[in-house]
């Protein structure tokens, strides 16, 4: 706020007539604009709360540093996503790799009559009956 | 709550010696904000109400600049507090005028509204009382009233630039800050502001 000495004399009685009519304010619009700044100085936050802020940094790190602490501290038992390849032999993922092999795994390729027969042949049940 | 009174006490007590001052500093700006709000709460009042020229309207202006400051700026040092104050205070009063023109606008495509919903300012109520004298009040009253008209003709920049400088105070710097402009614009607002009023008020003589 300053003073001003370059002002003209229509600005001077502008004025005074302004700051007149603040002072005439009626007393009830006073007690209103009271109770507004203390209503305005209740939504101030609390000195507890910016000291929380204050505080927030600290707290994070010691919150990381516990969980860091808590994982590694964990017994760390099998884990059911066991990678299937982790006791394989070389020969295992060699017939694995190779395209061209037998594809065991797929319920189409499975030729039920051939595998029959062919245990048959190892045990002998399939030896032709005399006289056939 | 006095749980909290305790468990603040009980915080406070905890605190290390080099966080007390956080408290107290707290307790100082708190002191300091009421100051500072008791100084410009009825001048921003009076430019509140000369802009919406409602009396409800301008102490709800002025309880929302007050609670947005109290709230959000607060911790700022307390220098900027002013040319924020009446930033906030103008962009209530805009956000009032706005809502106000949106308003009539809904209101006047009702086919049954009435004449006396208008929402214009009650004369009576807008009517200055108190004064030292019958003949000087009733004087005063109608100087008011013509510059109040006059300054509710002015654009709202222009009327910002003379209310902030004649009834706050501000310099050409601080009013610059509070209408987020160059001081040039202020400079420009101002004297527009001011040969307008003197082209409409004349002399302006009691």
């Amino acid at each position: 706020m300053t003073t001003r000495t370059d002002e003209t004399e229509f600005e001077r009685r502008t004025r005074q007539l302004l700051q007149d009519s603040i002072e005439a304010l009626p007393a009830a619009t006073r007690s209103r604009l009271t109770r507004a700044r203390h209503a305005a100085l209740a939504s101030r936050p609390s000195w507890t709360s910016r000291l929380s802020w204050h505080w927030m940094p600290a707290g994070a790190s010691v919150l990381a540093v516990a969980a860091v602490a808590l994982f590694m501290a964990l017994p760390h038992g099998e884990s059911p996503a066991v990678n299937p390849l982790a006791n394989a032999t070389p020969e295992d993922i060699e017939m694995l790799a190779d395209s061209d092999a037998v594809q065991l795994g797929r319920e189409d390729d499975l030729d039920y009559d051939f595998y029959e027969w062919a245990v048959g042949e190892a045990t002998g049940a399939n030896a032709p009956s005399v006289g056939s | 709550m006095l749980a909290f009174a305790t468990l603040s006490a009980q915080t406070s007590d905890l605190l290390p010696a080099g966080k007390t001052h956080l408290r107290e500093s707290a307790q100082d700006g708190a002191r300091a904000l009421e100051t500072f709000l008791a100084e410009v709460e009825r001048k921003a009042f009076r430019i509140a109400q000369i802009a919406l020229r409602h009396e409800s309207d301008a102490l709800d202006v002025v309880q929302d600049a007050m609670m947005q400051l109290a709230h959000r700026y607060s911790t700022r040092p307390s220098e900027e507090w002013r040319p924020l104050f009446y930033r906030i205070l103008e962009n209530r009063i805009r956000d009032m005028q706005r809502r106000r023109i949106v308003r009539q606008r809904v209101m006047s495509l009702l086919p049954w509204r009435g004449e006396d919903e208008d929402e214009g300012p009650d004369p009576i109520e807008q009517a200055p009382d108190g004064g030292p004298s019958p003949v000087t009040q009733i004087e005063s009253q109608q100087m008011m009233q013509s510059l109040e008209q006059a300054l509710e003709q002015l654009p709202a920049r222009q009327r910002q630039a003379f209310l902030l400088r004649n009834i706050e105070g501000l310099d050409v710097a601080e009013t610059a800050a509070a209408m987020k402009c160059s001081q040039g614009s202020v400079k420009t607002h101002y004297f527009r502001a001011l040969h307008a009023l003197r082209a409409k008020l004349g002399d302006f003589a009691p």
